[in-house]
C-alpha cells in the first residue's frame, strides 16, 4: 500500500512537473499555475503515505535511505509550497516537480518490498537524526534548485536577451529570497541533524565519532555549508555568489550524504 | 439587414484630419443617426488612430450617402471634400464589417499591433451606444462577440505578452530583477523624453522613492518637482548610487559618468544587491565595463531598442494566430447574423398556418355541439398538431439560413406553403365566393 501510494506521488510530481515543462516551453503561465496546484496535490498523496507508514510501526520508520530521500523530497516541495505565500517564485516549480519526482522515484524503487525495520538501535535519537537532517538537507536542496534557476536568469540578463513575461519566470530577487530563507531554516536543522546524530552515535558505541565514512564526509559537508553561510550572511556577498555556492554546497552534501551511503 | 462600417484610421488619414473628427461625447452624434430612418443601429469609435461608425441598415445604399454625409458634415464641418472623403474612409460591409470590429477590438488592426487601450476603448464607445439607445440586439451582439474574440486573442496567443516599446521593455527587464518595486530608490541622471517616459513605467509599475541628480541644481530641481522626487547635484553620485537599486541615465558627457570603481564602490555599501542601470545616455553614460560585476545590470539604448524590436517580430509572429481566432469567431457571429434571414420566412410560415388551424377549428366547432372542455382540447390538439408538423422544416431552414445556400431553403419554404400567395379564405369569404 505504501509503495503504491509512492508511486502514485512520483506520477503526480511528474505530471506536475510535465505541466511545469510545458508552460515554460510554450508560454502558459496558466500551466505553470496548474503545475503548482498538482504538486500540492502531489503533496498531499505523499503525506498520506507517510501516515501509512507510520502505522506500520512505532515510530516514523525513515531511518532506510529510500524513506530518507522521500522524506527529504517532502519537506522540500512542502516548504516550496509554503514559500509561495510569501515569494512570488511559481515558476521553480519547473525545477521542484522533477527533483521531487526523482526522489520519490527512487525511493519507490528502493523501498525493501516489505516496508522498512527501524534499526534494533535506533531509538528517538536515531529519528530525530534522520528527520532533521533529511529536513535540513531538503531545504538545502531548494537553495541549490533557486541557485540553478537564478544562474539561468542572470546569463540571460547578462546576455541582454529577453524572455516573455508570460514564462511566469521568478526575479532574481526572489530567487535570492529563496535562496536566503532556504539557509537560514535550513542550516540550522542539518546542524541539529548532526548534533543528534553524533548523540546516536554516543548512545549506541560509547562515542560521538566512529570515524565512518558517512560521518567524515558527513561533517565535511556541514563545515562546507557553514562557510556557505558565514559568507551569505556574514561577509554579505553578492547574490549570484550565493546561487553558485547554494548549488556547489547542495551537489557536495547529497554525495557526502546519499553517495557515500549508496557507495559504501 | 446589412452592418455597414465607415471610419477612417491612422494609416488612412493623417493626425491633422483625425483630430479635426474626434468626437469626445458619441451620444448626440448617435441620436442624430439613428433618427434617420436608414439607420436601425449605431456605434462609433473615436480614439486618437481612429474614427469608425459601425451601422445597422435595410437599405445600405442610403446609409452609405447618410455616413458620409454624417463624416463630411457632422464630424469635419464641411471641411472635407468628396475626394477627401474618399481618399481617407474606408468601408466595409457584412463580413468584412464583422471582421474589422473583431480586429479592432483584438488590436489586430493597432498601430501598436497588441496594446491593450483599444480594447477600452471599444468598450466606452459600445457602452455609449448602449447607454443613449443608439445599439441595439444586432451591434449588441456583434460587440460581446468583439470583446470576447479580443479576450481569447489576448490569452491564447503571446500578441500582447512582449512590450515594444522601449520604456516598457526596461520595467519588463526591472520586473526579472526585483520582485517588488514599492520599496526601491531610482536615481534619474540628466534628462530627456525617453528617460522620463521609462521613469513614468516604472512608477505606474510601483516604484515610488525618487532622486534626480543633474548638473544644474535648477533643472535638478524642476524634474524633482515633476516627479516627486528629491534634487541633487552631481557631486552626489556616489552615495546616490549605492542607495539605488535603479539607476536611469541620459547626461551629456564625454566620458562615462558610471564607472566600474564607483560601482564597485556602491556594490560594497549595498552588501551585494543588485543594481539595475537604464543608460540612455549617448555617448553613453555608463562604461560598458560594469557588466563583468555580477550584480550590476546594465543595458544601454541600443540594447533596449533591440529588445524592443525582437519583441515587436515576435508579435508580428503571433498575428497569424490571432488572425485565425478572428476568422473562427466572425464565423460564429456570421451564422447567427445569415440565421436572422430566417426569422421572417418562419415567422410568415407560423402565422400562415396558424390562420388556417383557426380558420378550420372554427369551422369544425360550427358543426359541433362541443362543451368547453372539449372546445379547448380540440384547441390544444390542432395547436400541437401545427407545432409538431412545423418543427421539422423550422429547425431546418434556421440551420441551412447560416450557409450559402440558405436563401434558396427559404425560397422553397416560400414557395411550397405559398408565403407569398394570397392568405387564405375566411368563412365568411367563401359563403361570398
Amino acid at each position: 500500500m505504501v509503495i503504491g501510494l509512492l508511486e502514485l506521488t512520483a506520477i503526480v510530481y511528474l505530471v506536475a512537473g510535465l505541466a511545469a515543462g510545458a508552460g515554460l516551453a510554450l508560454g502558459h503561465r496558466r500551466l505553470t499555475d496548474v503545475s503548482v496546484g498538482v504538486l500540492a496535490g502531489g503533496v498531499a498523496v505523499h503525506a498520506l503515505s507517510f501516515t501509512l507508514l507510520h502505522r506500520g510501526g512505532e515510530a516514523p520508520p525513515l531511518t532506510n535511505t529510500a524513506a530518507a530521500v522521500s522524506f527529504m523530497a517532502w519537506i522540500g516541495t512542502l516548504a516550496f509550497l509554503l514559500i509561495l505565500w510569501r515569494a512570488r517564485v511559481a515558476g521553480l516549480v519547473v525545477l521542484v516537480a522533477p527533483m521531487a519526482f526523482m526522489g520519490v522515484f527512487f525511493a519507490a524503487v528502493r523501498m525493501p518490498a516489505g516496508g522498512v525495520a527501524t534499526p534494533a538501535s535506533g531509538g528517538p535519537l536515531a529519528h530525530a537524526h534522520v528527520l532533521l537532517a533529511s529536513a535540513g538537507l531538503a531545504l538545502l536542496g531548494l537553495a541549490g534548485l533557486a541557485g540553478v534557476l537564478f544562474l539561468a536568469e542572470h546569463r540571460r540578463l547578462k546576455r541582454k536577451r529577453h524572455l516573455s513575461d508570460a514564462l511566469a519566470l521568478p526575479s532574481l530577487e526572489a530567487l535570492d529570497r529563496v535562496n536566503a530563507f532556504s539557509l537560514a531554516v535550513g542550516f540550522p536543522l542539518l546542524t541539529l541533524g548532526v548534533v543528534t546524530g553524533a548523540l546516536w552515535v554516543q548512545s549506541v558505541h560509547g562515542r560521538p565519532w566512529t570515524g565512518t565514512a558517512h560521518e567524515t564526509w558527513s561533517l565535511v559537508g556541514w563545515a562546507i555549508y557553514a562557510v556557505l553561510v558565514a559568507q551569505r550572511f556574514g561577509a554579505h556577498r553578492g547574490a549570484r555568489q550565493c546561487a553558485a555556492s547554494a548549488i556547489v554546497g547542495f551537489a557536495f552534501l547529497v554525495f557526502a550524504v546519499l553517495g557515500v551511503e549508496l557507495l559504501v | 439587414v446589412k452592418i455597414l462600417l465607415l471610419g477612417m484610421n491612422h494609416r488612412t488619414a493623417p493626425l491633422e484630419v483625425r483630430e479635426r473628427l474626434a468626437v469626445d461625447d458619441p451620444a448626440p452624434a448617435l441620436g442624430k443617426l439613428v433618427a434617420c430612418d436608414e439607420v436601425d443601429e449605431a456605434v462609433l469609435l473615436s480614439t486618437c488612430n481612429r474614427i469608425e461608425v459601425v451601422v445597422l441598415t435595410r437599405n445600405s445604399d442610403a446609409a452609405r450617402l447618410r455616413l458620409r454625409s454624417f463624416f463630411r458634415r457632422d464630424l469635419a464641418g464641411d471641411a472635407l471634400s468628396d475626394a477627401q472623403l474618399d481618399e481617407y474612409l474606408y468601408e466595409h460591409r457584412d463580413g468584412d464589417a464583422m471582421r474589422h470590429v473583431l480586429r479592432v477590438a483584438s488590436s489586430l488592426d493597432s498601430m501598436v499591433v497588441g496594446e491593450p487601450q483599444i480594447l477600452g476603448q471599444t468598450k466606452d464607445a459600445y457602452r455609449a451606444a448602449v447607454e443613449c439607445g443608439a445599439s441595439g440586439p444586432i451591434l449588441d451582439r456583434l460587440f460581446q462577440r468583439a470583446f470576447a474574440t479580443a479576450k481569447r486573442v489576448r490569452t491564447d496567443t503571446a500578441i500582447a505578452e512582449r512590450p515594444v516599446s522601449v520604456a516598457r521593455v526596461a520595467v519588463s527587464l526591472a520586473r526579472q530583477i526585483f520582485e517588488d518595486f514599492s520599496h526601491k530608490r531610482a536615481l534619474l541622471v540628466g534628462a530627456g523624453e525617453m528617460i522620463e517616459m521609462a521613469l513614468s513605467a516604472l512608477r505606474d509599475a510601483g516604484l515610488q522613492s525618487i532622486c534626480v541628480a543633474n548638473r544644474s541644481a535648477e533643472r535638478a530641481a524642476r524634474l524633482a518637482v515633476d516627479f516627486g522626487a528629491t534634487a541633487h547635484g552631481l557631486d552626489e553620485l556616489p552615495a546616490l548610487i549605492a542607495e539605488s537599486d535603479v539607476v536611469l541615465t541620459s547626461i551629456a558627457a564625454e566620458h562615462p559618468i558610471l564607472t566600474r570603481e564607483l560601482l564597485v564602490r556602491a556594490l560594497h555599501t549595498r552588501r551585494g544587491r543588485p543594481i539595475f542601470v537604464i543608460d540612455i545616455g549617448v555617448p553613453r553614460n555608463a562604461d560598458p565595463a560594469i557588466d563583468e560585476l555580477d550584480d550590476v545590470y546594465r543595458y544601454d539604448i541600443d540594447d533596449l531598442a533591440s529588445l524592443a524590436d525582437e519583441n515587436a517580430e515576435e508579435r508580428h509572429r503571433e498575428t497569424a494566430r490571432a488572425e485565425a481566432i478572428v476568422a473562427e469567431e466572425q464565423q460564429r457571429f456570421d451564422g447567427w447574423f445569415a440565421a436572422l434571414r430566417a426569422v421572417p420566412t418562419i415567422q410568415h410560415l407560423r402565422r400562415r398556418l396558424e390562420e388556417i388551424r383557426v380558420l378550420e377549428v372554427q369551422r369544425a366547432l360550427g358543426r359541433l355541439a362541443l362543451g368547453e372542455a372539449e372546445r379547448e382540447a380540440v384547441e390544444a390538439l390542432t395547436r400541437s398538431l401545427v407545432n409538431k408538423i412545423l418543427h421539422g422544416p423550422v429547425t431546418r431552414l434556421r440551420r441551412e439560413a447560416g450557409r450559402e445556400e440558405g436563401m434558396a431553403y427559404l425560397e422553397v419554404a416560400r414557395l411550397l406553403f405559398g408565403l407569398d400567395d394570397d392568405p387564405p379564405a375566411g368563412p365568411g369569404e367563401r359563403r361570398r365566393r
